[in-house]
Order: structure tokens, then C-alpha cells, then sequence
């Protein structure tokens, strides 16, 4: 939808073809396929968007068809390069991987994208994956191992977000505000806020104190805040959900079933869980 | 060092006080009548519950060419204009301890009959024992809850630093000088570069290093409002005592 690439140029390649998500990509004109073979060998850039636990199952499959020319791309959380890496290698000599990690605002062209590139991966193909993302947000390179930092931050921060809109829209109503407009109002404020920090060269306590006028409205609703905790809270929410993040990479790594006897249950499981991403590898091509 | 010592006339009823002006070379009086008489700039210094009876004291010494300062914690410019004669220049002043050694924060507001060359002389004068401002009256009882009481709250964190430097090892005495020491370059950087603490507090911080988890204690513990805690009820205080 950001128009960077043409529909006609991506295929979709999922096993179950009842899933919402493939008549909406059908919609936009992306092509479709159940057969991940057949995607792999029309596309230069591979997405995988695959649960975590599937991620050793695709590689498995579509290994044997993965040439040198293929950029494989991973979202899924906890997954590192070097196990993808690994996995490959026993089809093809130097895979080129990039890993990386975005968030749900990317629907609205407002993710927040960070990529780690594999030890194939050319600058040119991170830079390539750089303008496709940066088509739906922000997006830059990192190291790895800060992807989980930045699951904990931007990865799970819609999720504080909305937390916070529904408590300030709480707010609204119980001073007398209807529920919907104190949605909006609340969701705007949030939205002005964040677009005046990215756009201003000030520090965001600055910013802060602009707001409050002496002894005003503002600093005694921020001393409730401070008495709350506010801050520390925030802070303890990033670092949990960064420690959370490594210790399911730990387990993942851990790796003892043998992929294929947990195939079948695993994919069952997943199905049942989330309809709309479950066993489903989209694939993009790049060519022009 | 704005003004040659044989220019200060100091009064109190005893020597007890007198004995410090007199070794910096004031000159020295029992009799609050002969500073009126002798000077143009006079600075109350008393207790505030002394303070009316001693503006009854020297009221008929008070003409037109004097300026009455008050430091009397409490005391409203407009109590003060009431105890004096009608058209006196009064302006009221709030130091903190540090003016002892010339880095004090001082603020003072004036009254109705002073005006700006007045306020200039006064902020001139003060200046050199530290930071000096003018100020609406309605801003000396914060002062006092900020800087006032506020070098209370300082010494308090700078033991409390101290202590968390014992407990990991270091002695008291280095930790307690080592703790001044960094409240006073944090101050210093604050002032001279003007920057915002928020934008100089992230600059000390590495990424996962060992400021930010310190930090994060100190938000834990919700030590920011727990300080606007100490401020409102240091300058609520004020408010109260000043109606008694």
C-alpha cells in the first residue's frame, strides 16, 4: 500500500487457503500459491512469516530450492541468524539472512522496523530491505544482539500504548467525557506528542516542561504520575519484555524434538491459535 | 567585597553576634536607632516574631532616603509597609545557607514605594554572595521550599550517597567528600551549560551500563515525587507560618 513495489511482483504462499488474510492479499492483486517451492523459485526476496516453532520446518522444505541469489528474510521473534544460518548451510554454501524484528503499526505504514544482516548479506541486500520497510515506517539497521532490546521497546509498545489510551480514555469518561470522543481525543494526544518529540531537536523533558505552566492543570496531574511510579513502570515493561524475549530464544535454541515428529502437532496447534498467521510464508519478489 | 567594611554599621542587643562583624571590620552598635541615623540601606535580620517590635523601635528614625530590607521569613512586605512609615522603600529578601560561602540562591520582591534603582542596588549588592532575583512576592515561600529547606534535601542525598559508598567498601570520610564533590560538578554543569538535567542526565547513560540501572532504582523508589513532595509541603509550610 505503499506503493514501492507492485502487487503482481509479490506472491503469498500459504498452505490453508480459508484464512482472511489470503482473500485480502487476493484483493490487493498479490499472487497466490499454496506450494512455498514454487514462490521460492519465482522471488529474490523471501519473507518468512512464520510462528517461531514453524520457522525450522520452512527451512527444511524449501532449502534444497534456496540459490545464492535469495535474500531470506525472518520476523520471527527469538530467531537468531546463526540458526537459520545453520539450517541452510546444508543446502547452499553462503545463504544470505537478515533478521528482523518490526511492530503492528506497520498496517499503518507507521512500524518501527530494526534489521541485523547475516554473515552473507551484502550492504546492498540490507539496504534493499531498509527501502522496503521504510515504506511502512521507520526502519534501520542494528546489531544483533539488540534485537531483543528492541522487542521490548518498540516490539511490545503498541501494546503499552493502547494500555495507556484506555486508561486515559477511563479518565476522560469518569470526568464526564463520552467514551468515544475521550478515545480519540486520547489517541491524537498521544499521536501529537509522539510526532512533535520526532520532529523537535528537544529532549523529551523539555518538551515536558513546556507544557506545564507553573503550579497549572498539567505538573499536578504529573505528580500523580511520579507518585505512581510512572516512570519505573515503563521501565520495568521494556525490561521484562526484553528478558522474556531471551528466555524464549533460550528454550527455541534448545531444539531437542526432532523437527518432524513435533511437524504435525505443532502446525495443528498453530492453526487452531491464530487463524490469520498461522503456517504462511509471504514471499516478495524484487524484480523490476 | 562590594563594600569597605568601616561602611557596615551592625546592631544587636549583645556582643554575642557583634564579635564576627567586628573581626571583618565593621563597626559595631548596640542601638538600632544609630543605624538609621548613620546608614541608607538597612538590613533586618531578626527573629520574625522580634521583628514588630523593633519596626515600632525605629519607625520615627525612618525618612524618605531609607531602604529597608527584611529577610524575616514570614513577613509580608505588606505587614512591613503597615509597621513603618507611609511611602518607605521595602523590599523583602529570602537567602538560603549557602551565602556563607558565596553561592547562595537568593530571590527578593520589593514593595510598593521601591523601585528600579532600588531593586538594581539590592541585586547588585547581593549578587555577590551568589544567584540573585527578583521576584513576585507570591514566589518566596516556593524559594524557601526549593532552596531554603532545598539544602536540607542536598545534604540528605549526599549522605545517603555516602552511605551507599561505605556499605560497597569505601570510607566515610573520602566517600562523604567524593559525594559533595560530584553534587557540586552536576551543579556546576547544570549552570554553566544550560542544558536541560533531563538531556544531561541521558548523557551520562550508556546503553545498559551501570548508570541506568542505578537509575532505575531511583525511579523504582519514585524519588521524583517524593522530592516535589518535600518542596510542596516545605512551601505549604511557609504559607502556614507566615499567617500566624
Amino acid at each position: 500500500s505503499a506503493g514501492i513495489l507492485a502487487a503482481h511482483k509479490i506472491t503469498a504462499s500459504s498452505p490453508d487457503t480459508d484464512l482472511p488474510t489470503v482473500s485480502g492479499l487476493r484483493k490487493m492483486g498479490v499472487n497466490f500459491t499454496v506450494s512455498n517451492k514454487d514462490t521460492v523459485k519465482s522471488s529474490d526476496v523471501l519473507f518468512l512469516a512464520v510462528k517461531p516453532p514453524i520457522i525450522p520446518f520452512i527451512l527444511e522444505e524449501v532449502g534444497p530450492d534456496i540459490e545464492p541469489r535469495h535474500i531470506v528474510v525472518s520476523c520471527a521473534a527469538g530467531v537468531t541468524i546463526s540458526s537459520i544460518e545453520k539450517k541452510l548451510s546444508t543446502f547452499c554454501p553462503t545463504p544470505k539472512v537478515i533478521r528482523c524484528m518490526t511492530n503492528t503499526p506497520v498496517i499503518v505504514r507507521e512500524g518501527a522496523t530494526v534489521y541485523a544482516t547475516g554473515t552473507h548479506a551484502d550492504v546492498e541486500d540490507g539496504k534493499l530491505l531498509e527501502q522496503l520497510m521504510a515504506s511502512v515506517g521507520f526502519c534501520t539497521e542494528v546489531e544483533e544482539d539488540l534485537i531483543d532490546a528492541v522487542t521490548g521497546l518498540s516490539g511490545s509498545g503498541p501494546a503499552y500504548a493502547f494500555t495507556a489510551l484506555d486508561a486515559l480514555a477511563d479518565g476522560g469518561v469518569k470526568m464526564g467525557l463520552p467514551r468515544r470522543l475521550a478515545v480519540r481525543l486520547g489517541a491524537q494526544a498521544l499521536l501529537g506528542a509522539a510526532k512533535m518529540l520526532l520532529e523537535s531537536e528537544q529532549h523529551p523533558g523539555q518538551l515536558k516542561d513546556n507544557v506545564c505552566s507553573p503550579g497549572g492543570a498539567t505538573i499536578h496531574a504529573l505528580h500523580f504520575l511520579e507518585s505512581g511510579g510512572f516512570r519505573s513502570l515503563l521501565i520495568n515493561a521494556v525490561e521484562a519484555s526484553c528478558i522474556r524475549t531471551r528466555e524464549l530464544q533460550h528454550v527455541a535454541d534448545q531444539e531437542k524434538i526432532s523437527p518432524a515428529a513435533i511437524k504435525k502437532t505443532l502446525l495443528d496447534k498453530v492453526k487452531m491459535e491464530s487463524p490469520s498467521l498461522s503456517s504462511k510464508v509471504s514471499l516478495f519478489t524484487n524484480k523490476s | 567585597g562590594k563594600v569597605p567594611a568601616s561602611n557596615i554599621l551592625a546592631s544587636a542587643p549583645s556582643d554575642k553576634n557583634l564579635d564576627t562583624w567586628r573581626e571583618s571590620g565593621c563597626r559595631t552598635t548596640h542601638c538600632n536607632l544609630e543605624v538609621l541615623q548613620d546608614t541608607t540601606l538597612v538590613f533586618l535580620a531578626t527573629k520574625p516574631h522580634i521583628l514588630p517590635g523593633v519596626l515600632q523601635e525605629i519607625r520615627p528614625a525612618v525618612g524618605p532616603h531609607h531602604i529597608v530590607v527584611s529577610m524575616a521569613a514570614g513577613v509580608s512586605l505588606q505587614t512591613l509597609q503597615r509597621l513603618l512609615p507611609a511611602g518607605t522603600k521595602v523590599l523583602r529578601m529570602m537567602p538560603n545557607l549557602p551565602c556563607v560561602v558565596q553561592a547562595g540562591a537568593i530571590v527578593f520582591a520589593r514593595g510598593s514605594a521601591a523601585g528600579d534603582g532600588e531593586a538594581a542596588l539590592l541585586k547588585n549588592l547581593l549578587s555577590s554572595c551568589g544567584l540573585c532575583e527578583e521576584v513576585p512576592e507570591s514566589y518566596i515561600n516556593i524559594h524557601t521550599g526549593l532552596s531554603g529547606s532545598g539544602v536540607a534535601y542536598v545534604y540528605l542525598f549526599a549522605e545517603a550517597l555516602a552511605e551507599g559508598a561505605v556499605k560497597m567498601g569505601m570510607p566515610v570520610g573520602l566517600a562523604s567528600r567524593i559525594a559533595a564533590q560530584t553534587l557540586l560538578g552536576a551543579a556546576k554543569m547544570m549552570l554553566e551549560t544550560g542544558e536541560h538535567p533531563a538531556k544531561l542526565r541521558g548523557d551520562v547513560c550508556t546503553p545498559g551500563g551501570t548508570t541506568i540501572h542505578a537509575l532505575h532504582q531511583l525511579e523504582k523508589g519514585a524519588l521524583r515525587a517524593t522530592v516535589m513532595n518535600a518542596v510542596e509541603a516545605a512551601t505549604n509550610r511557609a504559607c502556614d507560618v507566615a499567617k500566624d
